[in-house]
């Protein structure tokens, strides 16, 4: 399994059917893509057809949304050949999914479940990364989720336990910022502990998205702009982690493609106020 | 303290029955009560599917409108809890589930405009395949026609509507007011396919349909002529097969052909 960490691709956006025409047409400011894996494991057509195009002029990365990594039910091997045909396809620059669990007992409840953070816990889903990785063959990069709940049975933080599972399954990790803050807000801890808690040289992506505030807790909806509040956790993310290759993630409310590369200039804009145009530079 | 096993597997009738028995798993956070932050899992799971339905069956729910959409899509995610990895097949079960519950089956259109939008669908992402040329059918010579076997585009399905579907289907796409329901007096053959990147669909005569399902199960050419001769009478019997065989050339709908030994 290769050990060099993947590159900094610079400032991405989700790719949307909504966009593919603007895409291919006016070339838009953006350095790379990221696709949703499941919406690309189709026979054919259009979907198929457009990420060959989309592939052939932009660095891509695929994002998955239902490895279910925690789950204690067993890996589905179609999903993971389906996932690994895919990648030989799209050559991707690494493959993410999330640190959560999908459902069990074959059912898929289409949404990032979270995970009591025990050691019990930390052996399964260490142990899943590494059955993962060696099927893939190739490192996996898993990203923290917004929750709602936290368990009494917990026995360490999040951070800390995003940090074991990556240190001990030897993964990359895509750090959320909306997700940090989401959870932050949700179970009063510090979105600054959480991220000073991350070791630095695991990160290889960064998501900023936007949210729906409930007053008692925030919800991740993906379907706002970006807040002043995760700008502000972005700020402080870049200034420890570095250059780190950021996307905006937007998944319903999806405006024209302008307006979202707009909010991609303005992470691009703070990461060089932050780091420095000549270092960010230099990352490219 | 419950295994993780047991814990995931609480969390999900949680989700799914309503049971409550994790919320002794959970704590209260300093702004709300665990019932409630639970029931963001609770009431995410519902939306989300009826979404994906709403998505997956647009003139359905605009048939239907927003409120008759709404207690379908409860009952329909009740009845059929998501089996697939994709949210894309969670919707694939609805022209069934239509037909087979007493209310809904009342209203036999319904179940006919969900198969056509899941066929359309379906033909969507389904595989590629070139089209046959028809320079390349006139390659053959004359007198091999008869053998000729051919092969459908493989995204192609063949439907029979026993009500006006297709055409509510069509009005509401249009984003205008759909004709009253009515059922046929004969059968209606639909045949669903992609050109391109488009999925489309064609209303398809009784002989047609006849040639089209005797074609797709590898009657050779000279057989299909036959064929339409008895269905409809000699005169132009040739000309009217090989009619329909140019038509299907053209919109797309095979992929290519055999001569039979």
């Amino acid at each position: 399994m290769s050990a060099a960490k993947p590159p900094f691709l610079g400032f991405g956006l989700g790719l949307r059917p909504q966009h593919y025409a603007e895409i291919l047409n006016g070339s838009p400011e953006v350095d790379w893509f990221e696709v949703i894996s499941e919406n690309y494991m189709v026979e054919g057509g259009q979907p198929l057809r457009m990420l060959d195009r989309i592939c052939e002029r932009y660095p891509v990365v695929m994002h998955g949304v239902s490895l279910s990594i925690a789950s204690t039910s067993p890996l589905d091997l179609d999903y993971l050949t389906r996932l690994k045909a895919l990648a030989a396809r799209v050559n991707p620059k690494w493959i993410s999914d999330h640190l959560c669990w999908t459902g069990v007992h074959g059912v898929n409840l289409h949404d990032l479940l979270p995970i009591p953070y025990t050691r019990e816990a930390l052996d399964h889903v260490v142990d899943r990364v590494s059955q993962v990785q060696d099927f893939l063959g190739r490192r996996l990069t898993l990203e923290n989720v917004s929750s709602y709940v936290t368990f009494g049975q917990s026995e360490m933080t999040e951070w800390e336990f995003v940090s074991e599972v990556a240190n001990r399954a030897d993964c990359w990790l895509l750090f959320d910022v909306n997700n940090v803050y989401v959870s932050a807000y949700n179970h009063g801890f510090s979105a600054h502990d959480f991220l000073n808690g991350v070791p630095r040289d695991r990160v290889v992506q960064f998501h900023v998205a936007g949210h729906s505030h409930e007053e008692s807790h925030i919800v991740d909806t993906h379907d706002h702009p970006v807040c002043d509040e995760v700008w502000d956790v972005y700020r402080a993310a870049v200034a420890h982690f570095g250059p780190v290759s950021t996307m905006i993630e937007r998944d319903d409310n999806i405006p024209p493609l302008a307006e979202l590369v707009d909010e991609l200039d303005h992470a691009r804009s703070i990461a060089r106020e932050v780091l420095g145009a000549p270092r960010l530079a230099a990352a490219e | 303290m419950s295994s993780l096993k047991d814990l995931q597997e609480s969390f999900q009738r949680g989700i799914l029955a309503g049971d409550d028995t994790i919320l002794a798993e959970i704590r209260d956070s300093a702004k709300e009560e665990r019932k409630a932050l639970f029931g963001v899992y609770r009431q995410a799971y519902v939306a989300r599917l009826a979404e994906v339905l709403a998505d997956d069956y647009e003139q359905l729910h605009a048939y239907l409108g927003d409120a008759g959409f709404a207690k379908f899509a409860k009952s329909y995610i009740a009845a059929h809890p998501s089996d697939r990895k994709s949210a894309r097949d969670f919707g694939r079960h609805v022209p069934e589930f239509l037909k087979a519950d007493a209310g809904f089956a009342k209203h036999p259109e319904l179940a006919e405009i969900a198969s056509l939008e899941k066929a359309l669908a379906d033909a969507f992402d389904g595989p590629d395949a070139e089209p046959l040329k028809l320079a390349k059918l006139a390659e053959i010579a004359p007198e091999l026609w008869a053998k000729l076997i051919f092969t459908p585009n493989p995204t192609a399905i063949r439907l029979t509507f026993t009500t006006n579907a297709a055409e509510i289907w069509s009005a509401l796409r249009e984003d205008t007011a759909p004709p009253s329901t009515r059922l046929l007096p004969e059968p209606q053959a639909i045949l669903v396919w992609r050109h391109d990147v488009t999925s489309r669909f064609r209303l398809l005569g009784a002989e047609e349909a006849m040639m089209w399902d005797e074609a797709v199960a590898g009657t050779r050419f000279g057989v299909l002529c036959e064929m339409v001769a008895i269905f409809s009478g000699e005169e132009g019997a040739d000309f009217r097969a090989a009619t329909y065989l140019k038509d299907w050339v053209d919109m797309g709908s095979l992929a290519d052909f055999r001569l039979a030994p």
